[in-house]
């Protein structure tokens, strides 16, 4: 590497000059004491693979068995939409509306907010039944319920994380606390991506917010940090810091990729850490992102009639641009792309958090693009291998929000953990169906109880794992997504 | 603290201070053993001093062990027959760790110490073992076991386990489904030693008699019959069947059950003859032997050879990857994704594969009716997708050799409407896509009649225009 000699011999010089005389001790003590320990502990990483990193840790693999899903699109309502509102259909409620929540419903349970004795409140919607699978989907989705037969209903999922942040990481990661690597992340580990010059694991927001938990929701944890997933905008540059700065063009862009990524080479037979491999992946792709990303992110080429299927308005951030943006990135073989939409907790202390009003506003706004996608989906025959998953982190109360045991000024539903409803579709997921079932006010799940790692467990058994089986060794023990639970959800398998 | 709380009482208390204390004679009787060993050795005979005491504590403990353990036993949920060689073998520690101890102590019949101990710690050892078995389940071991193990151990669980039936629609729903759910799950509490609730679940005579607060099941109404009630209330209430801690029944049993009950109780009657409803039709079908969670119409059943590893490098070198379908599985499925340039020259490449290649994608390359013959050849095709090529579907072209095909995309070509009726062939075909495609009406109309379970989508959907799309809601300002 003649012609990096001179950056070498700099970066070395560098870093000799950060190492002071205590420096240089320290590094003998501990120096010899990792060495020994090093070798005590040979054992015990055995299992891990040596990352050659003339591979690409994106290059597509197979999973255990031949998988229905190819590529899956999540869209998670930050906040945690009403089931009471949408799907959940109480007739029961309605009668208790206004009327105190009898005392069994709080006995010994923990609400966010809800303190003393609530009222109950009965659906803020108009149900009524729809297709042949006669499914009840509220009047707030007139365009969704017109794709009732296509999707697998869970009315009985339940959580136990009451607060956003750690519920978001639960869904998301399978753990409550930092640290774990995100679905997306765990599943091009499992299954690297198809497309070499786009990300695998692409994430899209809109409502203004990303969500309470933080960017840790698409993080990789302690996977390498190639499967962390890449946050793409619809508004300005679609992906932050790939634009060629000014005075570069893109020969001088690649001749400097070219030269760290062969110095980083170096450091990896050096040292051996597959970070390195990570980064040097990463550098590849950004270049390569540089050309594909804004194509295919830009929507404002498609025809007029998908921008009147969607809603879709180009140049702006909204769930509708997202959710065409998701059928793109499926399309051209993007594995596993994150929608977050900002905005569904609906407590009811404001206008836009009341079920009567701001929630009406978050349907209207993803009802339409919801349902074009599925159909979308459909026609272009994507929707066969394509997973759709659709759900907040938890649920929300039939009883009616009273912060601090005070009236609150619009309609409200507390965070609820025991009962709320999801959706899956596509790829081998059953039409028309809905498993589980609630209590008659919505309360409790009585029948087909879903745990949050079944749902992983499915979407790794739809992509063709055993959920039990995609494990990554870390500190000495084998991790999984599912950690120590998970059932597949069969009834719901076509 | 509840402890005489009406779900616990001391008997069942110190039952289950069983598995705690069970460990201390296996761990007393290994060590009297060593001691006993090297004691013989003129050099350490000091430590023999120490064996009469091991011993009584051995006993001693193994005989507490003995009684909590039967106390434990009484709370029943166990399975019969492991549960009394358990207990016998128990039983048969404790006496002989006393005879053992006795005559320790008395210093008769030295010469039987050392046989006395080998057959006691094999008695510990399988008294362990039964013990293992009755918490854990009998399969505990040999499903951890490596595969190389179990085949040696001579595993024939699942031939012993296979039900009875082929086709599930033949089943008996008491017989087959019903009574052995209730075997596994009920009858090791409700039988005729235990009468837990003073009833018996092992007959529907038995059942029908009921408890002792009277019927438990309510003819046709599994909603009031407290044999269905139970298993629904939620995980922790004192009166939830199988009770808490116990095996549970899966959903689908419990929704078996409820049939069951609905249907009036019968017995000998077949699920066919009983007409299940779309409902329990699907938890059936997800119990019909032989539907495996991997199961797959897409990929074939049949084995093959392995996949030629040159070809796959030589389409490597376009671009093209070559990936299993599965980790194990030799069939194989082909993306051109990265190679847009792929033409019909290339087609070649692909030859090599046709035994392994059941997926193939050439969306959106330079293919062309030019290639359609060498498609034509990939007879083990089920999947293809054509999507945004070249291809016209000439007069004289035609798929008909792809016999397994079962997914067909067709979107945003021009193929001619010739082509389309010729896909008639295709009896496997039961998807096709043709979204800004040719799209003429009366040529699908006779390839629907011919195929009738193909579903043809030809896309193009609209959503309809709602008043309630522009609404904005907002607190009326007064
Ligand atoms: C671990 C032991 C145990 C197992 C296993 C068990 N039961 Fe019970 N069962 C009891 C006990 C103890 C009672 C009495 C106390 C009560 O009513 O809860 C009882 C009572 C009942 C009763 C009420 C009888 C009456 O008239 O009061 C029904 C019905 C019943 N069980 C059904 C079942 C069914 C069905 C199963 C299997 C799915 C089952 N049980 C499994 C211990 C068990």
């Amino acid at each position: 590497m003649a012609k990096h000699d001179k950056l070498l011999r700099e970066a070395n010089e560098e870093t000799l000059r950060y190492i002071t005389r205590r420096h240089f001790l320290l590094d003998c003590v501990t120096g010899l004491g990792a060495a020994a320990l090093g070798s005590l502990l040979t054992g015990c990483g055995s299992s891990v693979k040596p990352v050659d990193f003339s591979a690409d840790p994106m290059a597509p693999r197979a999973p255990h068995f031949p998988g229905r899903a190819k590529s899956v699109i999540y869209l998670h309502m930050a906040g945690a939409p009403s089931q009471l509102e949408l799907f959940d259909y109480k007739p029961e409620l309605q009668k208790l509306h206004n009327q105190l929540c009898p005392p069994s419903l709080l006995e010994g349970k923990k609400f966010a907010f809800i303190r003393g004795v609530p009222k109950m409140l009965g659906p803020q919607a108009i149900f009524s039944q729809h297709g042949e699978s006669r499914a009840w989907v509220s009047d707030h989705l007139p365009h969704f319920a017109t794709m009732a037969d296509e999707v697998s209903f869970l009315k009985a999922v339940q959580t136990d994380q009451f607060n956003h942040g750690p519920a978001q990481l639960l869904m998301q990661t399978g753990n409550a606390r930092l640290g774990r690597p995100s679905i997306g992340s765990w599943v091009t580990y499992g299954l690297g991506t198809e497309n070499s010059n786009l990300p695998g694991f692409v994430v899209l927001t809109s409502g203004g917010k990303t969500p309470d938990a933080g960017k840790s929701v698409w993080g990789s944890g302690f996977l390498p940090s190639v499967y962390q997933g890449v946050q793409c905008r619809t508004k300005g540059d679609p992906v932050l810091f790939l634009t060629d700065p000014d005075g570069m063009n893109r020969d001088l862009r690649k001749q400097s990729i070219e030269a760290i990524n062969d110095i980083n080479r170096q450091e990896y037979e050096n040292f051996g850490d597959p970070e390195t491999v990570a980064r040097i992946a990463q550098y590849e792709l950004a270049y390569k992102m540089q050309i594909s990303v804004p194509d295919v992110m830009d929507i404002s080429k498609e025809p007029a009639y998908i921008h009147e299927l969607y809603g879709t308005q180009p140049g702006k951030e909204s769930f509708a641009n997202n959710c065409l943006l998701a059928r793109k990135l499926v399309e051209k073989g993007v594995r596993f792309v994150q929608l977050y939409d900002w905005g569904w907790d609906s407590h009811g202390t404001d206008e836009n958090l009341a079920i009567d009003y701001g929630f009406r506003n978050k349907c209207r706004e993803i009802d339409r693009p919801v349902a074009a996608l599925l159909k979308d989906l459909k026609q272009r025959g994507l929707l066969d291998e394509t997973l759709v998953i659709w759900g907040g982190e938890f649920g929300r109360t039939p009883m009616q929000e009273n912060r601090d045991g005070k009236d609150m000024p619009y309609l409200g539903r507390d965070h609820h953990v025991e009962a709320f409803t999801m959706w899956m579709a596509g790829a081998g997921i059953k039409k028309g169906f809905s498993w589980g079932e609630t209590d008659e006010i919505g309360y409790a799940a009585v029948k087909g109880k879903v745990a949050i790692n079944d749902i992983h467990a499915t979407i790794l058994q739809q992509l063709g794992f055993d959920h039990e089986k995609l494990i990554y060794q870390f500190q000495g023990r084998p991790f999984r997504l599912t950690d120590v639970g998970g059932h597949v959800i069969t009834p719901i398998l076509a | 603290m509840k402890i005489l709380a009406a779900s616990g009482n001391w008997n069942l208390f110190i039952g289950r201070i069983h598995p705690l204390i069970v460990h201390l004679p296996i761990g007393i009787l290994i060590i009297a053993f060593v001691l006993a060993l090297l004691s013989r050795s003129s050099k350490r005979s000091g430590l023999r001093a120490a064996l009469p005491l091991l011993l009584l504590a051995a006993a001693l403990s193994a005989i507490a062990s003995c009684a909590a353990g039967y106390l434990l036993s009484l709370d029943g949920g166990y399975d019969e027959q492991l549960l009394n060689t358990h207990l016998w073998l128990g039983i048969g520690v404790a006496v002989s760790s006393t005879l053992l101890y006795l005559l320790t102590v008395l210093n008769k019949l030295p010469r039987l110490q050392l046989p006395l101990f080998v057959v006691l710690l094999l008695l510990v050892s399988a008294a362990g073992h039964y013990g293992g078995s009755l918490t854990h389940g009998d399969d505990y071991l040999t499903q951890a076991m490596p595969p190389a193990l179990q085949a040696f151990a001579g595993q024939q669980k699942a031939a012993d386990n296979a039900p009875a039936y082929t086709n599930i629609a033949d089943a008996r729903l008491y017989e087959d489904l019903i009574a052995p759910v209730l075997s596994s799950r009920c009858y090791g509490c409700h039988n005729a030693q235990k009468l837990k609730g003073g009833l018996r679940l092992e007959s529907v005579a038995l059942i029908r008699k009921g408890g002792e607060h009277g019927p438990v099941m309510k003819d046709s109404l599994p909603e009031e019959s407290e044999l269905f009630k139970r298993l629904v209330l939620p995980d922790n209430d004192e009166h939830r069947m199988p009770p808490k801690g116990k095996p549970q029944l899966s959903p689908r049993e419990v929704e078996l059950l409820y049939w069951w009950i609905a249907q009036g109780a019968p017995t000998g009657k077949t699920v066919k003859e009983l007409k299940p409803n779309t409902r329990i039709q699907l938890v059936l079908e997800a119990m019909t032997p032989g539907k495996a969670l991997d199961h797959n119409e897409f990929v074939p059943e049949a084995t093959s050879s392995s996949p030629d590893k040159k070809a796959i490098a030589a389409l490597a070198t376009k671009g093209v990857k070559v990936l299993p379908v599965a980790a194990s599985s030799p069939y194989v499925s082909v993306s051109c994704v990265n190679a847009p340039g792929f033409s019909d020259a290339d087609m070649a490449l692909l030859h090599p594969l046709r035994a392994q290649l059941i997926w193939l994608d050439l969306s959106g390359t330079r293919i062309t009716d030019a290639a359609l013959p060498g498609i034509a050849q990939l007879s083990a095709l089920t999947r293809l997708e054509l999507k945004h090529t070249g291809i016209k579907g000439a007069a004289g072209t035609s798929l008909a050799a792809c016999q397994e095909l079962r997914y067909l995309n067709m979107s945003g070509t021009a193929c001619s409407s010739a082509f389309l009726a010729g896909l008639g062939k295709n009896k496997k075909l039961r998807q096709l896509y043709l979204y800004q495609a040719n799209t003429d009406a009366p040529t699908l109309r006779q390839l629907q009649q011919q195929l009738p379970k193909l579903a043809i989508d030809t896309g193009g959907y609209q959503l309809e225009k709602l008043a309630s799309d522009t609404i904005i809601y907002k607190k009326k300002v007064v």
